[in-house]
């Protein structure tokens, strides 16, 4: 648990998180801090990842708590489990006055946990990711951060509930909307952008090392292009990135061309008019020749082989 | 503050311990405020305490470690990235960009009086038999001083050639006629300054007394709104270029569908009939022996509202009324049978310009060719008098009012008492202001429609859609 930034840092990548500094500054802070972290970014950048490796980083649990609209603490904190308490009723109606039933009925052992009863009453301290939060109404958003503020829950016929270990908590938005200031206020920030071509370099090795160092660049700097100059539908992420390189491999490519692009152009964008717009003849060739360098202008269109060093194409 | 003085200051602080960490902190963060992002002071404790794990030696931890407690939203992200580069930087740096201000500042004051003195010239004559001299604002006459030459002149000669026409009251006449096309100019060259990165010419005001701060405050307002992205959502839309305008066509449409899909939702969940509270009626039952005889309910909501929209669209407001109707027609699939209107010297009913299923470009030109008002002057006591009169019976205790409209209106006091009669009609009134909030202090109709309405600015894509989402959910 003790470990200082540049361990953690190192333990991230070693688990298969790639992490500039910032970015581990910030999972550093909120784990320092016993802070929530907050992570913004579009969808497919890498936040919910963040979660899952740091349970692998300190080798605990994750619970995922998955928001959607109309969630609410039923679902999200506890139920009660009617079945049983049904079924204690049917037992003992003739033998017990119906008082001492109803202390009976509601008991912790009649108590179903959701996510996050479940992460504060852990024993040992764990992972509770709170994923795409955005999509919960106003409400519940304030239930949330009154639970994240002082970790315990109330119920009704059982009284307080403390948390047995402050969990790592995580919760991630696509930024859909807007979160409260009061819940941003209790959290440590990360807004996650499109990586640069390194980045994604880095992540295309460590992900899919099959298509190799050559083709992962091409691939990285084509996406790069793409998402910088063009006007789409939906961006492609890094998730989407993946899917392509493995696409290329299934097909046996080691390097970008126009044909092998056209053939997996659907694994990258998910929109026909997105599609369309790529597969304009011009607009072809121009993510061509970013992806392949702008060396490869000056060699007369052979394949460059410059090992991983092209520039960071331009923008 | 001469320049020696700050120097003493600053020695003096410095003296005191007041060049600590601490105390950058805290005046980095005033500055942050400044520029709109909200601080707290816990998250101010946090940025302190979170510098304890981080070797203040390597720099862009320590900004990192600042930016993840003090900013927390992509735009407050750019803001911070600005703000933290240029105040924590080398004396030498900070010291010429205060000299390249200083020499700014005063060939500003040189413009702006050259501006005053020429236009004077030519309003002179009036000037001699006016009881109320004609003032202008140092906004207006840097205005002037920034117009091109053969836009000046024109503006003379329109001047010159009133003054061989008798009217009643020329004073007033030139006065008006002055005021508004200076502010029209302003607004001309702030668009176009949009894009070309001129912006800067045209500073805010507002200081916060400490040269230093200052100095970081103007650097990054003139650059912020340059980021493309955030450029259209947060910018008021009246300074928007028409190139901007397909972008902004297609940020509105997801913007307004996003929205809207929830609302639907919302109202799909409370509709029908109420829930059975599970956990209440097993316990209301222990008695019949778990036999649910007693059955107990949840909490119903409440019933859906119904909105009206009245926009205003005369000429202050053309390019706003654009995007807000088309915000408003993308709700309207999930809002259904939203009744809506627009005004400016009267008012029209175009609710079934909004009906489903219409191509929105086809109703908004049916829509102006169709209407009287679309560009005139406004008269929003006359609009709601024609309102209350034809169409009265829309409103109901359960109907919320939308006003869209800058408030420049003739005979606002009159339009105030036709307001508060709508107000006793109806659920509430939502007042979307498209002026700017810092110029509502100095416009005495804005102040009175305040008491009335609920009024929230919303000169910005960004303003407009968080006051419709807060309204139109709270009463989902
Ligand atoms: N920095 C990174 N290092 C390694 N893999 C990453 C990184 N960022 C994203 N990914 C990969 O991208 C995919 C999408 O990430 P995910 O966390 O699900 O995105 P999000 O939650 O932001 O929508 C995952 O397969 C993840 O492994
Ligand atoms: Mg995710």
């Amino acid at each position: 648990m003790d470990l200082n930034l540049d361990e953690l840092k190192r333990a991230m990548e070693k688990e298969g998180y790639v992490s500039e500094d910032d970015l581990a500054v910030t999972v550093y802070l909120a784990l320092t801090l016993k802070k929530p972290l907050l992570v913004e970014g579009a969808p497919g950048v890498g936040k919910t990842e963040i979660a899952k490796v740091l349970g692998r980083v300190f080798d605990t649990e994750v619970i995922r708590l998955q928001c959607y609209e109309g969630l609410d603490e039923n679902k999200a904190l506890y139920e009660w489990n009617y079945q049983r308490q049904l079924l204690k009723i049917q037992i003992l109606k003739d033998s017990c006055p119906h008082e001492d039933i109803e202390k009976d009925l509601f008991d912790e052992e009649y108590l179903l946990e959701r996510p996050l009863l479940k992460a504060i009453r852990s024993d040992r301290r764990v992972v509770l990711l709170i994923d795409e939060v955005d999509k919960v109404d106003e409400p519940f958003e304030a239930f949330l951060f009154e639970l994240l503020s002082d970790f315990q829950v109330s119920i009704p016929e059982l009284g307080t509930l403390e948390a047995r270990q402050i969990p790592i908590v995580v919760l991630t938005s696509n930024g859909d909307r807007e979160l409260s200031d009061g819940l941003k206020r209790r959290c440590v920030y990360l807004y996650i952008d499109y990586p640069d071509i390194d980045k994604e370099v880095r992540i295309l090795q460590m992900k899919v090392p099959e298509a190799g160092e050559r083709l992962n660049r091409q691939i990285a700097a084509a996406v790069n292009y793409i998402r910088s100059n063009l006007d789409l539908r939906k961006q492609p992420s890094i998730a989407e990135s993946l899917d392509w390189a493995r696409a290329l491999v299934a097909l046996h490519a080691d390097v970008l061309t126009v044909e092998n692009l056209t053939r997996t152009v659907n694994l990258l964008l998910k929109n026909r008019d997105d599609r369309l717009q790529v597969l304009d003849g011009g607009v072809l060739d121009e993510i061509m020749r970013h992806a392949l360098g702008e060396k490869a202008g000056e060699k007369g269109h052979t394949h460059c082989h410059c090992h991983g060093n092209l520039p960071a194409s331009s923008n | 503050m001469e320049p020696g003085e700050t120097a003493c200051v600053v020695t003096e602080a410095e003296s005191a311990g007041l060049n600590t960490i601490e105390y950058n902190i805290t005046r980095f963060v005033q500055i942050l405020r400044r520029l709109g992002v909200r601080v707290s002071l816990a998250e101010t404790v946090d940025a302190v305490s979170a510098l304890a794990g981080i070797d203040l030696l390597d720099k862009s931890r320590v900004r990192a470690a600042l930016k993840a407690c003090l900013a927390k939203s992509r735009r407050e992200a750019g803001i911070f990235d600005q703000a933290y580069g240029l105040f924590f930087t080398t004396p030498e740096e900070k010291a010429r960009r205060r000299q390249q201000y200083r020499e700014a500042r005063a060939e500003r004051d040189r413009l702006i009086n050259t501006a005053e003195r020429e236009l004077m010239e030519v309003v002179e004559e009036w000037q001699r038999d006016l009881p109320e001299k004609i003032v202008l604002t140092e906004q207006q006459l840097e205005t002037f001083s920034l117009m091109p030459e053969s836009g000046k002149e024109r503006m003379k000669e329109i001047l010159d050639r009133m003054k061989s026409n008798p009217v009643n009251n020329p004073g007033e006449l030139i006065n008006r006629v002055l005021q508004s096309s200076l502010n029209y100019w302003r607004y001309y060259m702030m668009k176009n300054a949009a894009g070309g990165g001129k912006a800067g010419t045209l500073p805010e005001e507002g200081s916060t007394g400490d040269e230093e701060m200052d100095e970081v405050i103007r650097s990054v307002d003139a650059h912020f709104y340059h980021h493309p992205g955030d450029r259209i959502l947060h910018r008021d839309m009246e300074s928007l270029d028409d190139s901007d305008i397909p972008r902004m066509t297609s940020l509105i449409s997801h913007m307004s569908s996003q929205l809207a899909l929830g609302i639907s939702r919302r109202y799909k969940r409370s509709a029908g009939t109420a829930a059975v509270d599970i956990r209440r009626t097993v316990r209301r039952n222990i008695r019949y022996g778990g036999v649910p005889i007693e059955l107990r309910y949840r909490a119903r909501r409440r019933k859906r509202p119904r909105f009206l929209l009245i926009c205003d669209v005369s000429a202050s407001m053309a390019r706003h009324a654009r995007f807000v109707l088309q915000f408003i027609y993308g709700l309207n699939s999930a809002l259904g049978g939203l009744e809506s209107f627009i005004f400016s010297e009267d008012l029209e009913r175009t609710t079934e310009f909004f009906s489903k299923n219409r191509n929105f470009a086809r109703s908004m030109t049916d829509m102006i060719n169709g209407s009287r008002q679309w560009g005139k002057s406004t008269n929003l006591h006359e609009s709601l008098k024609t309102f209350l009169r034809h169409y009265g019976d829309k409103l109901t205790p359960d109907t919320v009012v939308f006003i869209v409209s800058d408030a420049r209106t003739v005979a606002p006091e009159a339009a105030a008492g036709l307001l508060r009669d709508i107000k006793l009609k109806c659920a509430d009134i939502i007042w979307l202001n498209t002026l700017p909030r810092r110029e509502w202090e100095q416009k005495a109709p804005v102040k009175l429609f305040c008491g009335l309405a609920d009024m929230y600015e919303c000169s910005t894509l960004s303003q407009l859609e968080k006051a419709l989402r807060r309204h139109v959910f709270k009463y989902a």
